[in-house]
C-alpha cells in the first residue's frame, strides 16, 4: 500500500479515557483521525459478555481460581480482577516487564482501555494543587493554573457526565454537576461531625462520573440513568457511566472522520529529520507481527503514562538518541503515583433507624484535602484526601450448624453501621523514581522491556502514619467503636494512578512539555495522558487528562489552521 | 474411551439419552469433572451428607437440594493447592464409614473444635463449612427466593427506614 492511503490529518496513539477524548475532539473538527489501539475491539453492549450475569452464574462465584492467581501474582491483587471483569485485563505473561522495584502495573488493553474499569471518582484540580510544587519546591512549577483548565474541564464534564453537588470548597472547585448521590445517615452524621468539631474538614458527596440525572447530550450518546447496578467494571449496559466505549469513541465513529485499528502496537513515533518533526508511527500488528507506517501531521500520544513513556524512550533518531522530545533528559524520570496504603475501619452504635436501600455508585462520602492546605504545617510535604462511606449488613453468627446455623444465614436483622475509609496520598515526583528501556530483554513484539523503578519515601510514611491518627482522631470524635486502622503495604501501581516522566513545565530544560501537552522539542506530538503530569495532587486523575486532551486537541487544530503545525 | 463409546450407543438405541450423565461416569467415581481430587462415589455421598448437616432441609431447600457438596468439591478443586486439597482429604477420612448419629457426632465435634480433634479434621471442616456456606448463600435458590440480589437495583436512598418489629 502507498503512504498515502496510510495519511491521516492526527493520529492518536491509545484509545483509553484520554485517547477517547483525542479522537472525539480530533473527528468533530472535521480531521481525518486514526486511533490505534494494541489490544482487541471492545464494542459498547455486544462486548461486554458478563454484564447481565447473576453471581451464581459465574463457576467459582466471582472467585479467581488458584491457577489464575499463580500466573498472575501481579494483576491478581487489583480489586476488580476477578471472574467477572478478568477478560478487561492484562495477563501478566502477556506484557512482562522488569521491576527494578515492586510496581504492580495494572493494564487493561482493548478499545476503551481502563475507562471500562475505572473508578469513576472525579474531581477538578485548584490552584492550591497546581501550584503544589512552586510553593513546596519540588518537581518543577506546573505551566497552567486552574483559570486555564475551568472552561475545558466545564466542557468535558457537561459530555461525560458528572455528578456532584456544588460544594464551594476552594480546594475542590465546583464543577458543571448532574444530582449527586447522597450522602447516607452515617456519612452525613460524620459530615456533620467534622463541621462542629474541625475547622476545615469536610466530608461531600463522591463526584463521579455516573448519569444521576441524563441530559439530552447523554441521551444522545445512547447512554441512559444509571440504574446503581455497582458492576461497572463488566461494562454498563445503560452507558451509566462515562466510558470511551460507551461515549468518545461512537460519538468519533458518527464523524466518519474516525478510523479504529485494534490489535496495534506502536512500536515508535517516527522523526524526519529533514522537517524538523515527527511524520508518523511505526506499528506492529500483535498477530500478524507485521510493521507498518502511519503518517499524519500531528500525533497525540495516550497509551496510558507508563506505555507513553515507553513509546517515547524508544523513539530514537539522530535528533533524538535518548527518546523523542527529550533534549531536557527527564523524559522516564519524575515518575509518580497516589498513596493508597493505607485504610480504617470501624462501627457504629448509633443512627440504627435507618440504613441503605439500592447501592450507590458514587462510593459514598469524599474527604477533600485539608493537610498544608493554606501553608505547611506538618513535618511532610504535602497531604492527602480520603474516601469515607457507611454501611450496614446482617449480623450473621456462623459459629453454629444445622438448622440454627441456617436461620443466622437467613436472618435479615441488621448488624450496627460499618464505616471505611482509605487515603489517597500525593506522592512527589523524584528523579529517582523512573522508568527505562532494558537494553536486552524485547517483548513479544520486538519492543523493548520496560524496567520500572518507581518507591515510596519517608514523606510518604510520615503522610501514611498522619492519615491513621487523624482518622482515629476523627472517628473517635463521632463516637465510632471498634477502630482499626490498617497500615496495609501495597506497591506502587496498584493505585492505578501512576503519573509523570514527561512532564509539563515552563522550561524546556526541565521538562518534556509545555503548557498546552505539547512538546517543547517536537512540536507537531503532544501528550495527554498520565505521563503529562508535573505532580500528582491528591485528586483522581482522569477528569484532567479529559480536560487537558480536549484543550490540547484545539489548540493544536487552530495551531494547524495558522500554519503553525 | 470405548466403553463409555460402547454403553452411549446403548443408551442412544434405548432411547435413553436423558440417562446419560449419570449412568456414564467410571463406576464408583464422582459425579463432576475435577482436574486434581480423587473422589469416591462413597465420599461424594459423605460430602453431601456432611454438607447436610451443616445446612439441613427445613422449610426450605437445605444443602443437597442445592448439591452444595459437589460446589465445594469444584472449589477446592480450582481455588486450593495441593496442600489443602491433601489436608482436606485427611481430614474426611476420620469421617469415613459414620453414618447417622455417629456422622453427627463428629461433625458435631469437628464444629465446635471439640479438643483432641486432629489438625488434619480441623483443615478439612474449615474448608467443607465455609465453602458450603458460600455456596448457599450464593446460590440461585437462595439469590432469587430468600434473600433476594437485584441485578438492576434502580435506586439508591442513605435513609432508609429499619422495621422496627
Amino acid at each position: 500500500m502507498s503512504n498515502k492511503q496510510h495519511t491521516y490529518d492526527a493520529i492518536v496513539i491509545g484509545s483509553g479515557i484520554s485517547g477517547g477524548w483525542a479522537a472525539k475532539e480530533f473527528t468533530e473538527k472535521g480531521l481525518k483521525t486514526l486511533v490505534l489501539e494494541r489490544g482487541r475491539d471492545v464494542k459498547h453492549l455486544i462486548d461486554y459478555p458478563t454484564t447481565n450475569k447473576y453471581p451464581y452464574e459465574f463457576e467459582h462465584r466471582g472467585e479467581l481460581t488458584l491457577a489464575i492467581r499463580k500466573e498472575n501474582p501481579v494483576v491478581s491483587k487489583c480489586y476488580a480482577f476477578r471472574e467477572d471483569a478478568m477478560h478487561f485485563f492484562v495477563k501478566d505473561k502477556e506484557h512482562p516487564y522488569v521491576q527494578e522495584k515492586p510496581f504492580d502495573w495494572i493494564r487493561g488493553y482493548q478499545v476503551g482501555g481502563k475507562s471500562l474499569l475505572w473508578a469513576r471518582q472525579t474531581q477538578r484540580w485548584s490552584d492550591l494543587d497546581f501550584e503544589g510544587p512552586l510553593r513546596d519546591d519540588f518537581a518543577v512549577d506546573w505551566p497552567i493554573r486552574h483559570k486555564d483548565l475551568d472552561s475545558w474541564y466545564s466542557y468535558v464534564e457537561k459530555f461525560a457526565g458528572i455528578s456532584g453537588n456544588k460544594d464551594g470548597l476552594a480546594q475542590l472547585p465546583d464543577g458543571d454537576f448532574l444530582p449527586a448521590f447522597p450522602l447516607n445517615a452515617v456519612e452525613d452524621y460524620f459530615k456533620k461531625t467534622l463541621n462542629e468539631k474541625y475547622s476545615g474538614r469536610h466530608v461531600i458527596s463522591s463526584r463521579c462520573a455516573h448519569l444521576s440525572q441524563p441530559r439530552q447530550i447523554h441521551f444522545d450518546q445512547g447512554r441512559g440513568k444509571c440504574q446503581n447496578r455497582n458492576l461497572c467494571q463488566r461494562g454498563c449496559p445503560f452507558g451509566g457511566y462515562f466510558s470511551s466505549n460507551a461515549s468518545t469513541l461512537p460519538w468519533a465513529a458518527k464523524t466518519g472522520n474516525l478510523t479504529l485499528k485494534p490489535f496495534s502496537v506502536v512500536e515508535s513515533v517516527i522523526y524526519d529529520e529533514k522537517l524538523g518533526r515527527a511524520s508518523g508511527v511505526r506499528v506492529v500488528d500483535t498477530n500478524t507481527k507485521e510493521v507498518t507506517e502511519y503518517f499524519a501531521r500531528v500525533i497525540f500520544v495516550n497509551a496510558a503514562a507508563i506505555n507513553t513513556n515507553l513509546i517515547l524512550l524508544n523513539s530514537t533518531s539522530s535528533r533524538f538518541p535518548n527518546g523523542l522530545g527529550n533534549d531536557s533528559g527527564v523524559l522516564g524520570k519524575y515518575v509518580a503515583f497516589h498513596n493508597y496504603s493505607a485504610r480504617i475501619s470501624a462501627e457504629y452504635d448509633g443512627l440504627k433507624e435507618f440504613t441503605t436501600d439500592g447501592r450507590n455508585p458514587s462510593d459514598g462520602g469524599y474527604i477533600p484535602r485539608f493537610r498544608n492546605l493554606l501553608k505547611q504545617e506538618t513535618n511532610f510535604k504535602r497531604g492527602y484526601a480520603a474516601g469515607f462511606s457507611a454501611y450496614r449488613s446482617p449480623e450473621k453468627d456462623t459459629s453454629g450448624m444445622g438448622a440454627d446455623l441456617k436461620a443466622q444465614l437467613l436472618n435479615k436483622n441488621l448488624g450496627p453501621w460499618q464505616v471505611g475509609s482509605h487515603m489517597m496520598g500525593e506522592t512527589i515526583p523524584k528523579a529517582s523514581n523512573y522508568v527505562k528501556l532494558d537494553k536486552h530483554k524485547k517483548d513479544e513484539w520486538g519492543i523493548p522491556q520496560l524496567r520500572i523503578s518507581v518507591d515510596y519515601d519517608d514523606n510518604d510514611a510520615k503522610m501514611k502514619k498522619d492519615y491513621l491518627e487523624q482518622m482515629t482522631e476523627m472517628f473517635t470524635a463521632a463516637g465510632f467503636k471498634n477502630i482499626k486502622p490498617n497500615d496495609g503495604s501495597q506497591a506502587p501501581g496498584l493505585d492505578i494512578h501512576e503519573m509523570g516522566g514527561a512532564r509539563m513545565g515552563h522550561d524546556p530544560k526541565t521538562s518534556v512539555l509545555n503548557k498546552w501537552n505539547q512538546m517543547h522539542d517536537c512540536k507537531n506530538v503532544f501528550v495527554t495522558d498520565g505521563a503529562c503530569m508535573t505532580s500528582t495532587s491528591t485528586q483522581n486523575p482522569s477528569l484532567t487528562y479529559m480536560a487537558l486532551t480536549a484543550r490540547a486537541v484545539d489548540y493544536a487544530v487552530q495551531s494547524m489552521k495558522k500554519g503553525e503545525l | 474411551m470405548n466403553r463409555r463409546l460402547a454403553i452411549k450407543q446403548v443408551l442412544i438405541f434405548a432411547g435413553g439419552m436423558a440417562l446419560l450423565p449419570s449412568c456414564l461416569r467410571e463406576e464408583g467415581k464422582v459425579s463432576i469433572q475435577l482436574q486434581h481430587l480423587d473422589i469416591s462415589a462413597t465420599q461424594e455421598k459423605l460430602l453431601a451428607e456432611i454438607a447436610e448437616l451443616i445446612i439441613p432441609k427445613t422449610d426450605t431447600s437445605g444443602a443437597k437440594d442445592l448439591n452444595l457438596h459437589l460446589f465445594v468439591l469444584k472449589m477446592l478443586d480450582d481455588c486450593y493447592d495441593t496442600k489443602d486439597q491433601e489436608q482436606f482429604m485427611k481430614g474426611l477420612k476420620s469421617f469415613e464409614g459414620l453414618e447417622g448419629n455417629a456422622l453427627k457426632e463428629q461433625v458435631m465435634a469437628a464444629n465446635n473444635e471439640k479438643p483432641g480433634l486432629s489438625k488434619e479434621i480441623g483443615d478439612f471442616y474449615s474448608i467443607m463449612k465455609s465453602r458450603t456456606i458460600g455456596g448457599y448463600l450464593n446460590s440461585k435458590y437462595v439469590m432469587s427466593k430468600l434473600l433476594i440480589w437485584e441485578l438492576v437495583p434502580g435506586r439508591y436512598n442513605g435513609y432508609f427506614p429499619v422495621k422496627t418489629t
